[in-house]
């Protein structure tokens, strides 16, 4: 596959600050890449150097195998979605979209056509004539697709593009905006802090910390095998719980910091009397100790969605268990299998194979 | 409670009938002044309505020459205006957009531009044009110390009404396509319209009203503008005091019936920015 976008050593200051440390990055044609991570780790500004609204201290941009390094965003052949939707508050919903043609320079009558086409895609051809403060949060962000698919670009920016809808909003536009991605094949980059966003529409996630790629690969890839303990708490909902224990003498299993040191058996080897970061989803904590390498917690509090009940022992390690949970519950057992035991350093984090 | 609260009401929409009619009262003398006869102007008691109106209108506009002065008084005040936007709003753009300490400085500098008085800059200024020939041009002098003067007051409120855009809108038309210089005048210009209108009509009326700069530096009647032209109905034997009113309300009424056509718009456009 050809890669549409490339960045390499993309590095960026802001005076005394390091925002993006050597960053690289290559996307193929037609992939749909999700940057995420905490607040102030570099995600939005990564987005914005490859738009060109941020100047890079180092490294290199290509967008369709062109370097546009220098190039100002005009130049780029770049859509960008933003936050805000931006939409241009003195034009119509039409004069949104055209605008854009009209500055690459189509007729009249062209842009409006083209227009009218995308409405038909994105379900805005009865708005057309209405103007942003008209319209609602869900049209205006549909508008502000519709303003980014109506230009046919290299790539699509997204730059949170969904975090001011509520819920149940944000929740239908990320099924639309991954079907419309589906429909069009266009190379897309979707900034995000939310990882449920970024597991559910990305063929590609990139975990950054600090203006840092901590890992990427595919969303499942990130979930099974985290490379260190910040992606592994920070993809997965609730969080991974993390124990601190120590490898036992037969070299395959760890012996949990919690009272009565429980031992599970964890899959591969690691040296005897090693210590080290155990990490537990709550999810693979099953309900019952049935075949072994189980622990048994003292329950301190049970929160009921109705799909789901999360158990929290008294030392904050979760359960998420799928069924009805009765109350008084004084403590449980949960089994987990033993290739679902995670193993990280017990100070830099990396993830022990 | 309630009672309290509607005494409250009354008691402060007295006091505000008061101020009101306290500072209209000038415009309500110079309006039945203009009316009354030069015999009535001085009888003691005043009267408040004239027994005898006198529509002098034609006559002064005719005797005196208005429509040379007002003709002056347009022509300064619509080039001050265009001067100040054609300079002004590149300038408030960049003092909105770009944010660092030697900006701030350039602000302040500019805020205290506004602080000197026209009585007190027209000596240097008149020196200043006289040694550089542009004495022969006295109406287009008067237009640049006039722009000079209300340049930062256009400024400061026209910054205000930049830093309302959001920059994201700009950024998504550089991203659309525009270059910066497209952005500036497509996106933002459009959008801070309402700031710009008001304070360009703002300025208008100041500048209608200038006399200091006019009566320095226009020695030339055909050229002098309305304010210059009302001195030379007193003399120092008579004047003619109902002429000069007649005079005032030519000059004054459609400057009057334009502010109140417009206050809602100036209003809102004076204060918004202050709220956000």
């Amino acid at each position: 596959m050809t890669q549409q976008i490339t960045l390499s050593g993309i590095e960026k200051h802001y005076g005394g600050y390091h925002a993006l440390k050597g960053i690289n990055l290559d996307i193929p044609k037609g992939q749909f890449v999700a940057l995420v991570g905490p607040s102030g780790c570099g995600k939005s500004t990564l987005l914005r150097t490859i738009a060109g609204l941020e100047t890079i201290s180092g490294g290199r941009i290509e967008i369709a195998g062109r370097d546009v390094t220098a190039v100002p965003p005009r130049g780029r052949d770049i859509a960008m979605v933003f936050q805000s939707y931006a939409l241009y508050p003195h034009l119509t919903v039409e004069g949104n979209m055209t605008y854009a043609l009209r500055l690459k320079g189509l007729s009249k009558a062209e842009a409006k056509a083209r227009a009218a086409e995308i409405a038909e895609i994105t379900g805005l051809s009865a708005l057309l004539q209405r103007y942003p403060r008209e319209l609602s949060g869900g049209q205006r962000q549909r508008v502000a697709m519709g303003r980014a698919i109506v230009r046919d670009p290299a790539a699509f920016l997204f730059d949170e593009p969904l975090s001011n809808l509520d819920a149940a909003l944000r929740v239908h536009m990320r099924a639309e905006i991954r079907k419309l991605h589906n429909r069009l094949g266009a190379t897309s980059v979707y900034v995000t802090h939310d990882q449920i966003e970024a597991m559910t529409m990305a063929d590609h996630v990139v975990v950054m910390r600090a203006g840092v790629v901590e890992q990427q690969g595919a969303p499942l890839e990130l979930y099974d095998r985290p490379a260190n303990q910040f992606v592994a708490g920070f993809i997965g909902s609730p969080a991974m719980n993390f124990v601190p224990g120590r490898v036992g003498e037969d070299e395959q299993s760890v012996a949990l910091d919690l009272a009565g040191s429980p031992v599970l058996r964890f899959a591969g080897r690691r040296p005897s009397g090693e210590a080290v970061t155990v990490g537990l989803r709550p999810e693979h904590l099953e309900l019952g100790g049935a075949g072994g390498n189980s622990l048994t917690l003292p329950v301190a509090l049970v929160e009921r969605t109705g799909s789901a009940s999360y158990i929290v022992s008294d030392t904050d390690l979760m359960i998420a268990a799928t069924e009805r949970v009765a109350d008084g519950l004084g403590q449980v057992t949960v089994h987990i299998a033993s290739e679902r035991v995670h193993l990280f350093h017990p100070t830099t984090g990396v993830a022990l194979r | 409670m309630l009672a309290k609260n509607l005494w409250t009401r009354w008691v402060l929409l007295a006091v505000a009938l008061v101020m009101v009619g306290f500072y209209l009262f000038p415009v309500y003398w110079m309006y039945i002044t203009a009316l009354k006869t030069n015999t009535e102007t001085f009888q003691n008691p005043p009267t408040f309505w004239p027994h005898d109106p006198q529509f002098r209108f034609a006559e002064v506009w005719v005797k005196y020459g208005l429509d040379s002065y007002i003709k002056n008084s347009a022509i300064i005040a619509a080039g001050t205006v265009a001067l100040v936007v054609i300079l002004g709003t590149g300038c408030a753009y960049a003092l909105a957009r770009v944010r660092s300490v030697w900006m701030d400085l350039v602000l302040f500098t500019v805020l205290m531009m506004q602080v000197l008085p026209s009585s007190l800059m027209i000596t240097p200024i008149f020196v200043a044009y006289n040694q550089v020939g542009m004495m022969d041009w006295p109406r287009t002098g008067v237009v640049l110390a006039q722009a000079a003067k209300v340049l930062p007051l256009y400024i400061v409120l026209v910054r205000a009404a930049f830093t309302q855009i959001p920059k994201e809108l700009e950024e998504a038309a550089l991203v659309d396509g525009n270059s910066r210089m497209g952005a500036f005048l497509f996106i933002a210009v459009p959008l801070a319209r309402n700031g710009i209108m008001v304070t360009a009509i703002l300025i208008f009326m100041q500048s209608l009203g200038e006399y200091v700069y006019a009566r320095s530096l226009i020695t030339d009647r055909a050229l002098q503008p309305a304010t210059v032209g009302l001195q030379f109905l007193t003399g120092p034997n008579a004047s003619d005091w109902s002429g000069i009113m007649t005079y005032s309300a030519i000059y004054v009424t459609p400057i009057l019936i334009l502010f109140v056509a417009l206050q809602r718009k100036i209003v809102s456009g004076l204060t918004s920015g202050a709220l956000k």
